[in-house]
């Protein structure tokens, strides 16, 4: 059941009548008809998943329980590590079996040995590296006392498996999330309101920004080795825009949802195209996994304290663990470690945390700066794109060779029957609206909203694209 | 949350008004616009005469030559369509004669369209603007599963079809964008190929009893066209010549031109031919049907 779907738009006020009109009476009524909703969501994939699911939450449960019950810190050590090595071996498993295995033949091949793999036909479960993560974050902040351990089975079963989160995040964390399951939720008409506006919204990049520019990319990078310089350079841009579209309308429609049953969800982008450097876009794109990484990784290996060479380390280690999260594939290992190296001078130079601030734009020379820095910020984000949307890495290298080497600007046609330069203009009102709303969580509130709402509203119906459906990007992450 | 439910009930009217309103908006362009392509040329038309029309895939397209068949003294036009299968060849022709055409021969192509019985949606998706004004279209598709979706849910049969009748279409068609569809009477020559022709495969191609055509041939029948199947040219490199023989075991009036043209200079790809090769087999066609009208 996708958010984008009919049957998701008929799923979707049934839950919420079932939770104001029947479940208002308590918490526990609000968490149960919560819990029995995210079941049915999931196992709408595929129902053998939710048992791997409820499993999951199960272990994640009783091991932060024997955590905290633990008498000897030797004894919490060990609940911690079986509960982690599970959930990473389950991770594992599915996701990246078949990868370490096949990369380790090819190597053993390359050397002389002949050896046939032994590949496992296993289907990727939906959401699996979103809930894992989610459970990781709870069993470790446990551990090191952050929180104590949630008693209650059914707040703690849809902190895990809440169902606008539950397959493509945003990660929550316990100390957000719980401590709005634990009271009962009283209906808010403003944030109802916002969580539509914010649906309504996030439609509009999935179905029209999104899906739009997908079309365009895949036949560009489907079709790389007859494409012009311009077309490729274009494909680079339809797809930066087809991914944050994708995800970023998705954790949108999410956090939307979410509101509507009077949760808030952790904020997952905060208009990254526009950063003025590497450092400003990491700290705005997929904001809840990079801030995990942050905290579950990068600082227990000891973050920025320490020497450069550790820094850097550490800098090196959290984005290519971040890319391979993304998918067991050469291409997301170089794509993180592009974006490393994007990071690398200004982690030397001390610069990386130079554009915390917001910034407003006016004439002067500064202005100028500022907007040269964002398009070149985003020039290279598009670049280190090409790695993560190519099929391996010698595709995303004979894409770069051709784009820098055919030297062809002329306009080219599609086998889509469409020019490849014909989506340009869209996206440019696109950003144009995005830059205009870049302090709000979605351009609708505030003046004419009913305007605003009525335009978005042609938008998705006019402009979108229905004939060719695709699936949310992350869902197979 | 009273509120919230008007809020919600209000956002809904919005949103099906808009649908309403875009639905005329596009109904009206397609219904203003007889030159984007075929099906508007023959939908926004009425009372033609012809001696010859011609029907099918782009085997029709880019293979009949219209301009020999008026400079002889026969009015045609050619209305194939790139990958129309018989379905829609078929609807083509109910539309004509809704349109009150007076049409004498149809030339229509029957030959690897008879491998199935499906249809081509690329195809269908231009029918649908005039699905609600239009009752040959409406009959037509009355059994498709989305039917009742697409005939009373405003606005539904575009957002269906978007790639074909969406947006850019509509706007396209709003301001009178020419295409090529119409240039020669519908005849869209191919150009010459260049290496060596890639042969078309037939094995896993197999003739079958096809709805559609027997379809156009009770409508013939009904109207008294005179109906002349035919098969085209394909390249003498293709695997499985064979399956036209099935097709005249199937339907022994099929008249077979498959090897009409045989040198591959004629061909663009294997299955098509170029414009000389066009030109050529026009004339094949109509020397064995039709006699020139300033000699007889």
């Amino acid at each position: 059941m996708f958010f984008n779907s009919l049957h998701f738009a008929i799923f979707l006020p049934i839950v919420f009548l079932f939770y104001w009109f029947i479940g208002n009476k308590s918490k526990t009524n609000q968490n149960f008809i919560l819990i029995l909703a995210s079941y049915y969501f999931y196992s709408c994939w595929d129902y053998r998943f939710l048992f791997l699911l409820i499993f999951s939450t199960l272990l994640d449960y009783f091991s932060a329980i024997q955590i905290e019950n633990s008498q000897t810190q030797f004894r919490r050590k060990i609940w911690l590590w079986i509960c982690v090595s599970i959930n990473i071996g389950f991770l594992g498993v599915f996701k990246y079996y078949n990868f370490f295995i096949s990369s380790f033949t090819d190597l053993l091949n390359s050397v002389g040995f002949h050896a046939n793999p032994l590949l496992l036909k296993v289907i990727l479960p939906v959401g699996i590296s979103f809930y894992t993560f989610h459970g990781l974050s709870y069993i470790i902040d446990i551990y090191y006392g952050r929180i104590k351990s949630e008693k209650n089975f059914i707040d703690y079963s849809l902190f895990v498996s809440y169902f606008p989160l539950l397959v493509a995040g945003p990660i929550e964390r316990a100390t957000h999330l719980l401590p709005q399951l634990k009271v009962k939720r009283e209906f808010n008409f403003e944030k109802a309101k916002e969580g539509i506006y914010q649906i309504v919204w996030g439609l509009v990049k999935k179905v029209v920004i999104a899906d739009t520019c997908a079309n365009y990319a895949n036949e560009i990078f489907n079709h790389s080795n007859s494409m012009n310089s311009l077309s490729l350079i274009l494909g680079a841009v339809y797809f930066a825009f087809q991914i944050y579209g994708d995800f970023s309308g998705y954790s949108d429609i999410a956090l939307g949802t979410s509101k509507l049953f009077g949760i808030d969800l952790l904020k997952n982008f905060n208009y990254p195209y526009f950063s003025r450097d590497i450092a400003e876009f990491w700290r705005r794109w997929h904001i809840s996994l990079t801030t995990w990484f942050r905290d579950y990784l990068y600082i227990p290996l000891g973050g920025s304290k320490g020497s450069k060479w550790l820094k850097v380390r550490n800098t090196f280690i959290i984005f290519l663990v971040s890319g391979f999260w993304h998918g067991a594939n050469w291409t997301f290992i170089a794509w993180g470690f592009i974006n490393a190296l994007y990071f690398l001078p200004l982690l030397l130079l001390n610069r990386n945390r130079n554009n915390i601030e917001e910034f407003s734009l006016g004439f002067n020379f500064n202005s100028i700066r500022i907007l040269f820095n964002i398009l070149i910020t985003f020039a290279i984000t598009c670049f280190a794109w090409i790695f993560f949307r190519a099929k391996t890495i010698h595709d995303a290298i004979s894409y770069i060779k051709r784009m820098f080497t055919n030297m062809n600007f002329s306009e080219q046609y599609l086998a889509i029957e469409r020019y490849s330069y014909e989506i340009v203009l869209m996206l440019l009102v696109f950003v144009v609206v995005e830059w205009n709303s870049r302090t709000k969580i979605e351009p609708i509130s505030g003046k004419y909203s009913w305007l605003k709402l009525g335009l978005c509203m042609i938008a998705i119906v006019a402009l979108g694209v229905f004939s060719d459906y695709k699936e949310f990007i992350y869902f197979q992450f | 949350m009273k509120k919230f439910l008007l809020f919600i009930v209000k956002s809904l009217l919005i949103l099906l008004l808009t649908m309403c309103l875009l639905d005329a908006l596009y109904t009206l362009v397609y219904e203003q616009n007889n030159d984007r392509n075929k099906i508007s040329y023959l939908y926004n038309s009425k009372d033609k005469q012809y001696d010859v029309v011609f029907l099918g895939s782009s085997r029709v397209n880019n293979h009949f030559v219209p301009k020999i068949f008026n400079d002889n003294g026969y009015t045609s036009f050619n209305y194939g369509i790139t990958r129309s299968r018989l379905e829609e060849s078929a609807l083509m022709l109910k539309l004509m004669v809704e349109r009150n055409y007076k049409i004498k021969n149809l030339i229509v192509q029957v030959d690897l369209n008879i491998n199935t019985n499906d249809h081509s949606e690329a195809i269908r998706s231009l029918f649908m603007p005039y699905l609600h004004q239009s009752e040959s279209i409406r009959n037509h598709y009355k059994d498709i599963p989305e039917y009742t979706k697409l005939l009373y849910i405003p606005f539904y049969r575009y957002l269906h079809y978007d790639s074909r009748v969406g947006f850019r279409e509509m706007y396209f068609s709003a301001v009178h964008k020419k295409t090529n569809a119409l240039e020669n009477d519908g005849f869209n020559p191919l150009k010459s190929h260049s290496g060596k022709l890639i042969p078309a495969d037939l094995s896993k191609y197999y003739p079958k009893r096809n709805i559609a055509y027997e379809e156009i041939r009770a409508i013939c029948k009904k109207n008294n066209i005179n109906l002349i199947a035919i098969t085209t040219p394909m390249c003498m490199t293709t695997i499985n010549r064979d399956y036209f023989n099935h097709i005249n075991a199937i339907y022994p009036e099929i008249h077979r031109f498959e090897n009409a043209v045989t040198d591959d200079k004629y061909f663009a790809t294997c299955g098509h031919m170029n414009k000389a090769g066009a030109i050529e087999f026009t004339k094949v066609v109509f020397n064995a049907f039709f006699k020139p009208k300033s000699h007889s």
